[in-house]
């Protein structure tokens, strides 16, 4: 428990947003609905405590779908632990942002 | 057309306030992201840019390092001002001249300029009971020798004095500029202001035995985490002196920046700075 970071309400729910499989900045923003000078400054903080890592996908890939590469984001193992102590520090949490096994239920 | 250029001037206008190491990869990281945005959103999105560049800016450690590379030893910041004092006085008793047209000014003379800036001294003085107020305490029981405290205490006084021509200066072009605006006063004052407020930093972010600046700014800590803990960054003496830490957040237990002096036995880590200090 320790180990575990306290989040504000807006970095759990990026948080949340990056497991649920939201990878990109402007997905984060569109499930979150916070707006990009919010976000992108908040996903920064979150790689600055080692919470995600981001990642430039490969310019092959990007130039096979004739558009410019992305970054995308990923949660680390702290990152995990901090989002399992965030959940249980806001319930609705899930509910804001659902999983894709809640929604699959 | 337009709205494409529209968005990629604010981005590129946002882009000024990113640090310049990193502004390439900032803007082509919102660029890149630009593209997927549908066209109703993006100049939303796009004016977002100057929130995230302000953050990067004040979250940048490396800045300090390299905006202050040049004024790094302490004789280089006082040639550095005191070149940029000399130009002002001859900038200043160069427009003595003009100021003579001027009805309110008419009296002022090249002469009166060691006046003026004995004058702006003397209100300078008025804030260092606010520099001792923000001094550094010091963490250790190594207390900093006293030929170093008076050393510091000189060139911060030398810098202040330094500084004087240069706001004269600022403040008589700023009379030629615009004579009768209302709100001139309150332009010279910020300057002014502003000037000494970057003399009590410049100081503060100095070593306080060899006076030059400090580097390597690393950042502990997590913002998180500060329950019975501090967050924030250190920075070293490149001489191996000691080391700086500064809290981010202001709290009971670390409100004031904290000195930390190294002896003897952090010589493996600074070698060549040991081995000049013995010599």
């Amino acid at each position: 428990m320790a180990d575990a970071l306290r989040l504000t309400h807006t970095s759990a729910m990026i948080l949340q947003a990056i497991a649920a499989g939201h990878i990109y900045g402007y997905t984060v923003m569109e499930v979150t609905g916070l707006p990009s000078g919010t976000v992108y400054p908040a996903l920064r903080r979150l790689e600055r405590d080692q919470l995600i890592r981001s990642q430039w996908e490969r310019q092959s890939t990007a130039d096979a779908a004739l558009r410019p590469p992305r970054k995308y984001y990923k949660l680390t193992r702290s990152g995990e632990v901090t989002l399992e102590a965030s959940r249980k520090r806001y319930p609705l949490l899930a509910k804001l942002v659902p999983t894709e096994e809640v929604q699959d239920a | 057309m337009t709205s494409e250029w529209l968005h990629c001037s604010i981005l590129r206008a946002a882009s000024l306030l990113a640090p310049s190491d990193q502004r390439d990869e900032w803007l082509n990281d919102w660029r890149s992201e630009l593209w997927y945005i549908p066209r109703q959103g993006a100049t939303q999105f796009c004016l977002g840019a100057f929130r995230d560049a302000l953050w990067l800016r004040r979250n940048n450690a490396s800045s300090v390092k390299q905006n202050g590379m040049h004024l790094e030893s302490p004789l280089s910041c006082l040639a550095f001002l005191a070149t940029l004092a000399a130009m002002a006085i001859f900038i200043v008793v160069c427009l003595s001249g003009p100021l003579k047209h001027i009805p309110s000014y008419s009296g002022v003379r090249a002469r009166d300029l060691p006046a003026g800036c004995i004058a702006m001294l003397v209100f300078s003085c008025l804030l260092l009971p606010v520099t001792l107020a923000m001094g550094r305490a010091t963490a250790n029981r190594h207390p900093t020798p006293w030929p170093s405290t008076v050393r510091r205490g000189i060139f911060l006084a030398v810098k202040i004095a330094l500084v004087q021509p240069i706001i004269l200066c600022g403040f008589i072009v700023w009379i030629l500029i615009a004579p009768m605006a209302l709100f001139g006063p309150f332009a010279i004052c910020g300057t002014w202001i502003l000037a000494l407020r970057w003399v009590f930093t410049d100081q503060r972010r100095r070593c306080p035995v060899c006076l030059r600046l400090l580097t390597h700014p690393v950042r502990i800590g997590t913002p998180s985490e500060t329950f019975l803990e501090w967050y924030g960054a250190e920075s070293t003496c490149s001489r191996g002196h000691g080391l700086l830490h500064t809290s981010e957040m202001s709290d009971s237990y670390s409100r004031r920046a904290q000195w930390l002096s190294l002896d003897g036995s952090w010589s493996g880590l600074f070698p060549v700075a040991f081995r000049g200090r013995q010599s």
